[in-house]
């Protein structure tokens, strides 16, 4: 009787499981339903899909919880009992005589023993299953159509129109030939002028990229990154450079005034007249080679000096920033162990703050005096060995300072590489400001621009656009945007355009040689043609006297090389000799006058179109 | 013989003994098993019924047959709206004694009997109503300074008609509680109504034969006190009962809304004495929850104390002590 309850009561907790198990399971199903619903709709991410996975095992797991502690918990003491004799219809015999066997046979009232006995031949053939069926639950019907739901949105295929994005493409840069022709050969002339190794390097990599935008390896980002990269680079090493070498002379210059005989020098120096101080060293040489005027002793005990100055000039700089700089350094770490360990205190101290931009600049200043150390090293040494040899030997002596003034030399020539770089900085600029511009005219602006080079080139223009006239405009059939060429001046006789009052007319239509004439009285209306007729100059008949540019006065007049060059191109020596000289006025002008960045650049690239060509 | 089987004679003789009763009283009440038994199982509990039903069930019938079968003295009063209590408990009276003094005697009134039938007990005054209370539940009366213990075993069957208010006075709620069951007398069916006519409108004459002894009586109560009522029995008793009121633990909804206050704990000592009744009706020697639930309505009918919504909803206590025995599980730890 025991076992059955017992078993009635653990069919029980199967019951109630099953039962929290139907009323649950929708909640998976219905979740997978709307997750895979979303995944294949909304189209998520992997993170949000593997959260939506996590969220479904989530649910899953308490789904398992909850039916499991379903099926643990114990179901009340004579519940089993209880539905076996309502089962078998027992009246309660069988859970009444379960209680009462529970109180010792001593204990038991004959009552409560009568309900025994009877309790036990009642209840022969128990059965639990009957008793308690653990039937499915009809909820769980729902779980079929949800499982089907998820299997079908499962398969369901949707389709998603994924637009790909079309390859990147390549537009290269395209600059006209002729442009490219002028940095090649600009390039070629500085390669050829070049004296140092870093000028012919940089001149190298600015030829390569001309060679780069020339074979349309690179897009116009590509090139001006590359150009931005080249300018920057040059700029610094030129500034450097500078900065080294005027520090460094600067320290010889100080050191060179002590002594009369190397003052001259030193002014050369202080005022960066290389070839000047290279002459007075030369010339300090000689004379201490001479026996006729050698200086007094005093006089070389002062150059010894100044020598010997001039020479730990740059070492003694040097010395002194770093004596400095360990005076900071010790400050800096005293300032730090006031604060211990409070990193945030010693950041926000504005004494920390002050001693570190100290430092900062001094390790600037540091690797500036060691340049300039280096960029002397040579003059430095043959000064001090100078200086030595004066007391023993004043001929070696005066070689030492012959080698140095060679050394000399080399620096004024590395200055003079400096303008080839500056040059070279220049054209770099150019280059960039075209291709930076290139871009904003589009396509009709560069076909005017390939039209332009061709007919400069002597070459007749074509692609369905009407050439100009010549004597229209300087330059023929182009809409130029930039600094219009000077005007050449009308001379006299051409006949003016603008009428006055009482002269009817006012221009001449009978063309050059008319006199005009005066009214005798005020004029009642004007001539139908007002401007007059257009100017046709009579080429080799008359000169041109003035002109926006430097006329020497023989052979032929600018203005008719230009009406030439307008008609021919931009060929032939009288051309070029014109363009020379505007060109060299032009860039006077531009070195002299104030005149913004942005309109140097029109100056130059209106000349860079004009250029001669071969 | 052991214990054990004396018993097992006792509730044997019991089984006999109410088979006989039913018989005997099945000569002259037609139908009404369940009023007759609901009757029995008050008095075998020791304690009294209020029936209830339209005159001409048969209820003063039921009672007087009964008395009769029993063997027991019985008494009728006939309430009325000028009944007073004194002409139900007794009255001391004047008498000239043989030797000629005068003196004063105790007159003992109608409830002085075995069977008491308070025959429409709601058309007395509460103060007539209230001379019942200690006779009912003490089993005696005290008038002056003098206490009368009424004869065993002491049965008060009060009947009281549904239907006609007027002129009433609605049992006080302290004397309902008094009665052990409130029964309710059906409507004869057809069949039953044939008998009916055939017994009382023929010359037929049916005498009761008393078939028990107040003695048996007696024993019969004795045993029914003895009858074991298991922990699980008495704690489904206990949450019915706890059910019953509105903010009592596994109350529905029902009893949430229409009851103003439960059954009182003499509700849950009538469902478990009138289960051991049961138990033995059945030759079962404990009771069940089935005979707690046998019992329940005819031991908390009267019981519940309906809110103003379910009086005038005219909700019947038997439909929601139906929804409490539906909601209060068997089992419960």
């Amino acid at each position: 009787m025991r076992r059955a309850a017992a078993r009635a009561a653990r069919r029980l907790r199967h019951r109630a499981a099953l039962a929290r198990l139907a009323a649950l399971l929708p909640l998976p199903f219905v979740y997978a339903a709307v997750a895979l619903a979303a995944i294949k709709v909304l189209g998520l991410g992997a993170q949000a899909e593997a959260r939506l996975i996590l969220g479904g095992i989530g649910l899953v797991a308490v789904v398992a919880v909850a039916v499991l502690l379903a099926w643990l918990r114990r179901p009340p003491r004579w519940a089993g009992a209880l539905l076996l004799d309502q089962h078998h219809g027992l009246s309660g015999r069988l859970t009444t005589t379960l209680e009462l066997a529970e109180t010792p046979p001593a204990e038991r009232s004959p009552l409560a023993a009568l309900a025994i006995e009877d309790g036990v031949s009642a209840c022969q053939k128990l059965d639990p299953r009957g008793a308690v069926p653990v039937p499915l639950p009809r909820e769980l019907a729902w779980a079929v159509p949800l499982l089907g739901l998820v299997v079908a949105i499962g398969l369901f295929e949707i389709r998603t129109e994924r637009v790909i994005p079309p390859p990147p493409t390549f537009e290269p840069l395209v600059l006209t030939d002729d442009d490219l022709e002028l940095f090649g050969r600009m390039a070629e002339e500085l390669a050829q002028q070049a004296q140092d190794p870093g000028s012919l390097a940089a001149i190298r990599r600015f030829n390569t990229l001309v060679e780069d935008i020339a074979a349309r390896r690179l897009d116009r980002k590509e090139a001006l990154a590359r150009l931005s990269e080249l300018d920057a680079d040059l700029g610094r090493a030129l500034e450097a450079e500078r900065e080294a070498r005027e520090l460094g002379l600067d320290g010889i210059a100080s050191g060179l005034q002590r002594s009369g005989l190397t003052r001259a020098a030193a002014q050369a120096f202080e005022e960066r007249r290389l070839e000047d101080a290279e002459k007075a060293l030369r010339e300090l040489a000689e004379r201490l080679k001479r026996k006729d005027k050698k200086p007094s002793a005093a006089e070389l005990a002062r150059l010894r000096q100044a020598m010997e100055q001039a020479s730990r000039a740059s070492s003694e700089r040097l010395q002194a920033i770093e004596a400095r700089r360990r005076e900071l350094e010790a400050e800096r770490k005293s300032l730090l162990r006031k604060h211990g360990k409070d990193a945030k205190g010693a950041e926000s101290d504005p004494a920390v703050a002050d001693n570190r931009r100290k430092l900062e600049r001094l390790q600037r200043d540091k690797a500036q005096a060691e340049a300039a150390a280096r960029e002397m090293s040579e003059l430095d040494r043959q000064l001090a060995e100078a200086a030595r040899e004066l007391e023993k030997a004043l001929g070696k002596s005066a070689e030492h300072i012959e080698q140095g003034a060679e050394d000399v030399q080399r620096m004024a020539r590395k200055a003079m590489s400096e303008k080839e770089k500056r040059e070279l900085l220049q054209r770099l600029r150019d280059l960039k400001e075209i291709v930076r511009r290139q871009g904003q005219g589009g396509a009709d602006r560069q076909r005017q621009i390939a039209r332009f080079t061709r007919r400069a080139r002597g070459q007749q223009g074509g692609g369905g656009d009407q050439p100009g006239k010549a004597g229209a405009r300087l330059v023929p059939g182009v809409e130029v945007d930039v600094v219009p060429i000077p005007k050449i001046a009308r001379v006299p006789g051409q006949g003016a355009a603008d009428g006055a009052p009482g002269n009817r007319g006012g221009g001449d239509p009978q063309g050059p040689g008319a006199q005009p004439r005066s009214g005798a009285e005020a004029g009642k209306s004007h001539d139908a043609n007002v401007r007059g007729e257009a100017t046709a100059p009579p080429v080799g008949e008359t000169r041109d006297v003035t002109a926006a540019g430097i006329d020497t006065g023989e052979g032929t007049a600018s203005a008719e090389v230009i009406y030439g060059a307008a008609e021919r191109g931009f060929v032939g020596k009288p051309y070029r000799d014109v363009f020379v000289q505007y060109e060299t006025v032009a860039e006077e002008a531009l070195e002299k006058d104030e005149i913004p960045p942005g309109h140097r650049f029109y100056v130059r690239r209106y000349f860079q179109l004009i250029r001669p060509r071969e | 013989m052991g214990e054990t089987e004396r018993v097992r004679e006792e509730v044997e003789t019991f089984q006999r003994r109410i088979g006989a009763l039913r018989e005997e009283i099945g000569r002259v009440i037609v139908g009404q098993r369940a009023v007759l038994d609901g009757v029995l199982t008050c008095m075998l509990a020791g304690s009294h019924a209020l029936l209830e039903g339209v005159p001409g069930l048969g209820k003063t019938m039921l009672v007087r047959t009964l008395a009769g079968a029993l063997g027991l003295e019985f008494s009728r009063i006939q309430f009325t709206p000028d009944l007073m209590p004194a002409d139900i408990i007794g009255t001391v009276v004047l008498e000239q004694s043989a030797e000629g003094r005068n003196v004063f005697e105790f007159r003992r009134g109608p409830v002085f009997a075995n069977v008491v039938l308070a025959d429409e007990i709601n058309r007395a005054t509460p103060k007539t109503q209230s001379a019942l209370l200690e006779a009912m539940q003490e089993h005696r009366v005290t008038v002056g300074r003098t206490t009368h213990a009424l004869p065993e075993p002491y049965l008060v069957l009060a009947t009281q008609n549904p239907l006609e208010m007027e002129g009433t006075y609605p049992l006080p709620e302290a004397q309902l509680d008094r009665f052990f069951f409130k029964l309710e007398v059906p409507f004869p069916s057809r069949e039953e109504l044939h008998a009916i006519l055939e017994r009382t409108t023929s010359d037929q004459r049916v005498e009761v034969r008393p078939v028990l002894t107040r003695e048996d009586v007696l024993a019969m109560q004795d045993l029914v006190r003895r009858v074991p009522a298991p922990r699980h029995v008495q704690d489904y008793a206990i949450r019915v009962l706890q059910a019953t009121h509105p903010n009592g633990e596994g109350a529905p909804r029902s009893v949430t809304r229409y009851v103003r206050t439960g059954a009182s704990p003499r509700g849950v000592q009538a469902m478990l004495l009138g289960a051991k009744v049961r138990a033995l009706y059945e030759g079962r020697f404990a009771a069940s929850i089935d005979d707690v639930r046998a019992t329940a309505k005819p031991a908390l009918r009267h019981r519940l104390l309906l809110s103003f919504e379910g009086e005038a909803e005219g909700v019947r206590p038997d439909t929601l002590i139906g929804d409490i025995l539906d909601a209060v599980p068997a089992a419960k730890d």
